[in-house]
């Protein structure tokens, strides 16, 4: 019950993934091998767009890596809810595991009620709704022979629009989408193939990931030096080094 | 082949990061590789709207600063508004067609 506004979200992407994906020449059958074996929505759109671009599967592979690596941090922040299990267990789980149904799972450990079981059932029905959305788009990708005359081409760079904006209301994300930008178009026009998205995904969010340990260093400093001296002390000795790594709390 | 390829990498790489952390995992990631990650799925969707909206395609792309930008930009608003994606498609597309209709 607490997975069907996922469901509902879940399902519209899998149709649009499926018309996207018939559009950049893959068969019906690959398009549905892709959402039951790969099941990651956002890489299953990035390697749609790649494909169309003529890209090689070492380049989607490397970007699905870097997209995907977000799932390292999920599945790390869930691994002590499941010490209790068995390694297949844990296999069977950690196969499935998306940001929704890690995002419905982790809320009920955080209150105390989660179990495997749970986990698994928001895991189970979601691989039941990726895969059926994805077969009612490859439907209504075949009854549309030509999407590019109709300028559906489009709805591919609209649907990562959709998604980032909301994102740029966080300020940290701003100057990431900046660079992001720049590289994206300096890739495309000298750089073969989709390595754009490899050079943005991996540069920009460096560059963010940089800026924001700059900042919470003067923050560290500045709260340090208006509470008390031997704090600041510390934060100086701290933020004196060039260490991108402002590790553990003081 | 080359799609099948493709897809079994994915495959591979994804099941790798989901899996390795409960199988392995004895500690927490190191902070700024955690940051690091937070700020990737902004960078690629970055890329990914922009590239098609002011790259034209094909083996000679050239910068092209025409519909397909100005309907994006629409969306843009659309979304920043309505932080809806599916609002972002559908006024997207009414900008482009609207746009094609007038020459542009």
């Amino acid at each position: 019950m607490a997975m069907l506004p996922l469901w509902l979200g879940a399902a519209p992407f899998g149709v649009i993934y499926a018309v996207s994906a018939l559009a950049a020449g893959l068969s019906p059958a690959q398009t549905l091998a892709m959402s039951l074996l790969v099941f990651a929505g956002a890489s299953q759109f990035t390697a749609v767009g790649m494909l169309a671009a003529g890209a090689g599967p070492l380049a989607v592979a490397v970007t699905t890596l870097i997209l995907n690596a977000r799932h390292l941090l999920m599945a790390a922040s869930l691994a002590p809810h499941l010490r209790g299990l068995g390694p297949w267990g844990r296999l069977l789980l950690a196969a499935q595991l998306t940001d929704e149904s890690y995002a419905v799972g982790i809320g009920r450990y955080i209150e105390g009620r989660g179990t495997p079981a749970f986990l698994a059932g928001c895991n189970l029905s979601l691989y039941t709704v990726w895969p059926l959305s994805t077969m009612v788009g490859i439907l209504l990708g075949r009854a549309i022979p030509d999407p590019a005359a109709y300028g559906l081409d489009l709805v591919f760079p609209l649907t990562f629009v959709g998604l980032l904006v909301p994102l740029l209301k966080v300020r940290a994300n701003r100057p990431v989408a900046l660079v992001a930008g720049a590289l994206t178009v300096g890739g495309a026009l000298l750089l073969p193939g989709s390595w754009y998205v490899l050079l943005a995904g991996v540069g920009a969010s460096g560059v963010g990931a940089w800026i924001g340990g700059r900042l919470e260093h003067e923050g560290r400093e500045r709260s340090a030096n208006s509470t008390n001296a031997k704090g600041a002390n510390s934060a100086n000795g701290k933020g004196a080094g060039d260490d991108p790594t402002p590790g553990g709390a003081p | 082949m080359m799609i099948w390829l493709t897809i079994v990498g994915m495959a591979a790489v994804t099941l790798a990061t989901r899996a390795l952390p409960l199988l392995v995992m004895r500690g927490e990631l190191p902070p700024w590789l955690t940051r690091w990650l937070s700020f990737v799925p902004v960078a690629v969707f970055t890329a990914l709207a922009l590239r098609p909206l002011v790259v034209s395609g094909g083996p000679d792309p050239r910068l092209m600063l025409g519909a397909p930008l100005l309907a994006g930009l629409v969306g843009a608003l659309a979304a920043w508004r309505t932080g809806s994606v599916f609002g972002t498609i559908a006024i997207g597309m009414a900008a482009y067609w609207l746009l094609r209709l007038a020459g542009v």
